[in-house]
């Protein structure tokens, strides 16, 4: 068989009952059956390897190329000539069958005529004999009727029909080809068929139809048949099939296609890292990401290792270097990366690793992902939460301080209310217990004035604009107000704020922060020596700005009054002067502009307020 | 019964002195403002100089009443069966008599105003079938 070896259909064949031979497309036998070499009188070995022309009479040489032409065009030809047997010429009838594709064999078949009229039983014999061949072909083939009233019956269908399209053969033989095949293949096909007959020519197209074994892409070539009188009585169609190679083309497109959208839909840095020349391959992304030019391409590696963080150089590159010799298949790291602007970027970088058998690395596949933006919303939610939990903290605490502040008053009250009326009236006693009942309730009102203010304290907060504030006049403007009281008690204030100092903040706040500070530092003096009230300020390398306000009075036992002396409604002195809410104040207005605020003291030498303040706060940094 | 109050709340100190009296429940009564002062007086007394009862605020300053009872821990066997301590407070909060009960030194935790049945209910159980002193 000349396009596919299939033995047991070439050994059925040579030792067939017909004379058959098969042709290349030369016209070189390549085949021929032990019958059709006795027809000629050679030997059929002798026959294989020769011309088809040149084996038979020289005087037909003309006719039989013409006719073997006429099938190498696609023609089934039928013709007689003479032919010398080892008795003498016979008369024999040659059927040639047209190549089913084009460049692979031609069937022929010869018949002694003398010999066809008690042939009857070896007609049916040669049907046989081309339906083995025919089913032994992988290709579709079918032989379509063309019948008068121009509909197409399919008269013959070989197994590969069947196998191709899940059609059973005997289902198709004898239907009509609109019966078979379906839209919107079938208007096309039936085209096709009509212009075969039309032209005399075969039509050749390609084809994806909807069988029940699924969807199959064919080329489809139609061959014309014509009688004696050239009419086009047959149609012999073979179907090629493609849908493997399709399946397999199309898979590859989409993985291909698949690919590019990916590397579009990524906005990581793809590269490819060539071990050998130390080059990396870069795509899209490190242009669209970063900023670099994409040329040259390939990159020598050492532009992308210029663009790690200095500090993170050592890490980074020796370990992508040394990843190499590692046994892993991933080489991971995170590090920050200059963008082509200058600017930093914190990135994620993952590479695979290709080896060869040997295990040596030849190329590293990877992604450098941008995770900046990513970090910075962490680390805002890191912040977010921490002041979410501490004024929650801060929120339990007023709630427990208020509503203990608050009924202590009201206790005094109910327990004055009840002994008023066993106390004899118009007597001191009782009159002192009046008076106390009227304090009282001036401790519940102020309580409550208290909590007021803090709590308007906490919605002015919420709409703070920092503005550069002139810390040593707002200082100065406070000391006004408690100059007074200070002259009184014989104490002395220096400030050592430079005039130029700004920092961002509210002017009121900063004014209440000294005047509690400076209020205290006068409540809470010694008394045995003058007050010395000193203001200064300091601002380190990083441009953090640290305020201390620093007195000689009494101080207080600071191990005693612990972490919470900021807190609302602590004391830490005897006496009935304070309230335990300047230092709160202080405290709240510290934060809400950003600061942080502590404090030494020890007795009877003297206390140090610290407010520190970061100089480039952003109040809208959240 | 010799009686300490321990409250830097003169106010307070006004009203409880007046119901003590009123009620008869102490013959002396020595009122602190400050609680470092009660622990130092408290200190310098033998078992029979110790006050039967004290009546301790929480919410003080320099020293808050915790802070008097941690100081009076080391002491507590001596002080253990002859002195009372009543936590006199104006909280309300679950906490601190959750708090109280941690000092085996407190007898009671006692929400502010201080009232006759309560001094009363005192009374009666330091001194069983005893009228007043």
């Amino acid at each position: 068989m000349p396009t596919r070896d299939q033995p047991a259909a070439q050994a059925l064949f040579e030792h067939s009952a017909e004379a058959a031979f098969v042709l290349n497309p030369l016209g070189v036998y390549q085949q021929v059956t032990a019958r059709f070499a006795q027809l000629l009188g050679q030997p059929a070995a002798q026959l294989v390897g020769s011309s088809f022309v040149a084996s038979l009479d020289p005087a037909q040489a003309r006719l039989h190329q013409h006719q073997l032409a006429r099938a190498a065009a696609g023609a089934v030809v039928r013709y007689q000539a003479p032919v010398w047997g080892p008795a003498g010429p016979v008369e024999v009838e040659f059927q040639l069958l047209p190549p089913l594709a084009p460049g692979s064999a031609c069937y022929g078949l010869a018949h002694p005529l003398a010999e066809r009229l008690h042939l009857s039983t070896t007609l049916l014999e040669r049907e046989r004999q081309l339906s083995v061949v025919f089913d032994n072909l992988a290709d579709v083939t079918f032989v379509l009727a063309v019948e008068p009233d121009g509909r197409f019956r399919f008269v013959f269908v070989n197994e590969a029909f069947y196998r191709t399209t899940g059609l059973l053969v005997s289902h198709v033989t004898g239907r009509y080809a609109e019966e078979i095949i379906p839209e919107p293949a079938l208007s096309l096909v039936l085209g096709h068929y009509r212009q075969a007959v039309a032209s005399g020519q075969r039509v050749m197209w390609q084809e994806t139809s909807v069988y029940p074994n699924g969807q199959v892409t064919g080329e489809v070539s139609i061959t014309p048949v014509h009688n004696e009188l050239g009419e086009c009585f047959q149609l012999v169609g073979v179907v090629h099939d493609l849908t493997k190679e399709k399946q397999v083309e199309e898979a590859l497109r989409r993985s291909n296609e698949r690919f590019r959208y990916a590397l579009k839909a990524t906005s990581d840095a793809i590269y490819d890292w060539n071990v050998a020349d130390d080059t990396l391959y870069w795509g899209e992304g490190w242009a669209e990401r970063f900023g670099y030019e994409l040329t040259p391409q390939p990159a020598p590696l050492g532009q992308w290792a210029a663009a790690v963080h200095p500090d993170d150089q050592a890490r980074v590159v020796e370990g992508r270097r040394q990843a190499i010799t590692a046994d892993a298949p991933l080489w991971e790291a995170e590090y920050r990366l200059r963008r082509a602007d200058g600017a930093w970027a914190s990135v994620l970088d993952r590479g695979y690793l290709l080896r060869t058998a040997e295990g040596r690395a030849v190329r590293m596949l990877g992604a450098i992902q941008d995770v900046t933006e990513r970090e910075r919303a962490a680390a805002q939610q890191r912040l977010l939460t921490q002041r979410l939990s501490r004024q929650n903290a801060d929120l339990q605490q007023f709630g427990y301080i208020v509503s203990h502040n608050l009924r202590s008053p009201l206790a005094n009250a109910l327990g004055y209310a009840d002994l008023l009326p066993s106390l004899p009236a118009g007597t001191p006693v009782f009159a002192e217990a009046l008076q106390h009942l009227a304090a009282t309730l001036r401790q519940f009102d102020q309580v409550v004035t208290d909590v007021n203010g803090i709590l308007a304290l906490r919605d002015e907060q919420a709409g703070y604009h920092p503005e550069l504030v002139d810390v040593a006049a707002v200082c100065q403007l406070a000391l006004l107000d408690l100059q007074e009281p200070l002259r009184a008690c014989g104490g002395e204030f220096e400030s050592h704020l430079p005039a130029t100092l700004r920092l961002p903040g509210s002017r009121a706040y900063f004014h209440s922060i000294f005047h509690n500070l400076f209020s205290n530092a006068i409540k809470y003096r010694s008394e045995a020596r003058a007050l010395r009230l000193q203001v200064a300020s300091h601002t380190s390398p990083t441009g953090e700005v640290t305020l201390t306000v620093r007195d000689n009075g009494r101080g207080f036992d600071q191990q005693r009054v612990g972490t919470d002396m900021f807190q609302l409604y602590r004391r830490f002195h005897h006496g009935p002067a304070g309230r335990g809410i300047g230092l709160f104040l202080v405290k709240t207005h510290v934060e809400a502009m950003g600061g942080r605020i502590s404090v030494r003291s020890e007795v009877e030498v003297g206390t140090e307020f610290t407010l520190s303040f970061p100089m480039n706060y952003d109040a809208d940094a959240l | 019964m010799k009686t300490y109050l321990i409250d830097d709340d003169h106010l307070a100190i006004f009203l409880a002195r007046h119901l003590l009296q009123s009620e008869g429940f102490s013959n002396t009564i020595c009122a602190f403002q400050s609680a470092e002062e009660a622990l130092a007086e408290l200190l310098t007394h033998e078992r029979e100089g110790l006050p039967r009862v004290i009546f301790l605020d929480l919410n003080m300053p320099v020293m808050n009443g915790w802070q008097f009872l941690e100081a009076l821990t080391p002491h507590a066997d001596e002080l253990r069966g002859h002195c009372h301590i009543y936590i006199l407070t104006s909280s309300l909060a679950l906490a601190d008599l959750e708090k109280s009960k941690h000092y085996q030194l407190v007898d009671g935790l006692i929400h502010k105003p201080l009232d006759r049945s309560e001094l009363r209910a005192i009374r009666a159980r330091l001194e069983p079938g005893a009228g007043a002193s």
